[in-house]
Formats: structure tokens, sequence, C-alpha cells
């Protein structure tokens, strides 16, 4: 694969373009590598727009059409929808726990039984947060070291 | 689904011998006398399986907190209990003694619901240990491999 690299004027806004002939995983991988290293996802609070680093997010909740950020002490509300956090996210940290939310596992501090088969996760802000029955085995391989 | 039925049939499997405990104790205390045959041994299945109807015919579609759970689990409970009291008691003529063995199964179905919920959450709480240990081998793990 040949690489090249433009410099371009100060003025004008920064990019990266790939040429492939179809998109693949293995092209899939260096969007989200690209992505990863921007490190920053936009999320609106008070009709502000803000920049939060990822690395900041507790978890990310959809409820109906709206996705929500919570940091420790804040709460966002994002323009993207769940399933492209999934890929934005760097896939080591964040799993799936439940329909709805996406979790950062950095920010764990212990894991407890719910009722009916399912777990909470107890955050460093002290909330905590439900994992669906479904996705336990998900999330016992990922933190084992099985890759899903 | 799956998940749901792995579940149920957990606890239908607890029921059943917390059941069995019951009828021993029940039966020790309200007819010592009573002889049974073979059919007897049938019967904690049947009510292990009346157990599980109200879990089955109730709807899992939207993500429930824990205290909604619980107040499901309660729900669920007092259609067990009459389902199981229709069960045992229905048609027969009532008197004194039909109402007082009525609450004494009806305080041991509570009981060993109770106890049904206690023995899952405690298998449950020994795989969460589990679990925060290896999470907190995970988040060393990354840590360093960031640092």
């Amino acid at each position: 694969m040949e690489i090249n690299i433009k410099n371009i004027e100060p003025s004008q806004k920064e990019y990266i373009e790939i040429g492939c002939w179809r998109v693949n995983e293995r092209v899939n991988e260096i969007v989200r590598f690209i992505k990863l290293k921007d490190g920053h996802v936009e999320a609106y609070k008070d009709e502000k727009q803000y920049r939060i680093a990822l690395s900041d997010i507790l978890y990310v909740e959809a409820v109906d059409d709206r996705c929500f950020i919570y940091l420790d002490n804040d709460c966002y509300e994002s323009r993207r929808r769940l399933y492209e956090f999934e890929s934005l996210f760097p896939s080591d940290d964040y799993i799936r726990i439940s329909k709805s939310v996406i979790i950062n596992l950095m920010k764990i501090v212990q894991i407890r039984p719910a009722l009916n088969g399912r777990f909470l996760c107890h955050l460093v802000n002290g909330e905590d947060v439900i994992v669906s029955r479904k996705y336990v085995p998900d999330l016992k391989a990922r933190i084992r070291g099985d890759r899903s | 689904m799956k998940d749901k039925l792995r579940n149920i049939l957990g606890n239908f499997f607890i029921s059943v011998t917390l059941i069995n405990i019951a009828m021993l104790v029940l039966g020790s205390i309200m007819m010592p006398e009573q002889k049974f045959g073979y059919e007897v041994f049938i019967y904690p299945i049947v009510y292990g399986v009346i157990g599980i109807i109200p879990a089955l015919i109730t709807r899992d579609g939207k993500e429930l907190s824990v205290k909604q759970t619980l107040l499901k689990n309660v729900i669920q409970m007092l259609m067990t209990v009459a389902l199981i009291l229709a069960f045992i008691f229905g048609g027969h003529p009532v008197d004194h003694k039909l109402i007082m063995t009525a609450v004494f199964v009806a305080v041991s179905v509570v009981l060993i619901y109770a106890g049904v919920i206690a023995i899952s959450w405690f298998l449950d709480k020994k795989t969460a240990d589990m679990m925060t240990e290896d999470l907190v081998r995970f988040q060393n793990r990354y840590s360093k491999k960031r640092a």
C-alpha cells in the first residue's frame, strides 16, 4: 500500500483520505485507529458544544432516540447513535453491557449481583449500571482477556 | 430468551429441592401419621412447574431497574401462591382446617420463593466477585500497556 503525505497551508483544514478498492475490515480498522488518535467526541449541553475526551467517559446510554454521555459529575447529549460509539471507542476499554448502554471498563470499581441473573457495575462516581443477562458472557470473556 | 429459559430452569431445580424440604417439614408438623405411595415423588416437580409459570408468561421486553425487578418478583410470587393454592385446594369445601393448611402452604411458598432468590443471589455473588478480580487484572494490564 502506498502512503502519501501532503503538506497543506495552515489555513486549510487537515484531513485524511483513504483510497481503496472496497471498504473492508482492514480499512475500518485504520479508520477506527485514526478516530482513536483524535480521542475526542463532540457533545452538547444547554445548546453549547463541547469536546469530550473518550477516556473521561464513564458510559453512554441511549434513551429512546437520544444518546447521553455520562462523565463523573456531568451528562452531555450526543448526536451520534449508540452503534456509532461502538466503532468509535477503542475496542479494548469499552463494551456494550445492555441494549442501551456502552460502558468504559476502566471506570468500573466493582461488579455486584442484581436480581434474575443480571449484574451491576459500580462506577468510580458511585453510580450503578445494569449488565443484562445477554451481555454477561461477553463481559466475562473481555475482562478475562478472551477476545469476543 | 435462551438466557431467560436457563435462569428459569435453574430456579426450577432450586424450587424442587426447597419444595421437598418444605413438604418434609410441613408434613411432619401437620400430618405426621400420613403414609404415601411412590406418586408423592411427582408433587415437588408439579409444584415446581406451577412455580415457574408466572416467570414464563411474564414479558421481558424492557430493561428493568433493580427496584422494578424486585416488584416484578413479588408479583410473580403472589401469582405462584394463588396458582398453588388453587391447584391444591380448588374445589374443596372451605373450613377452618383448610384455611389453616392454606396459610401454612402460602407461607411455605413465600419462604421457598425467597430461598430461591437468595440461593441464586449467592451464586451470582460468587460470579460477581470473580468478575471483579478479573476486572482489576484487566485494568492493571491495560494501564501498564499504556504507560
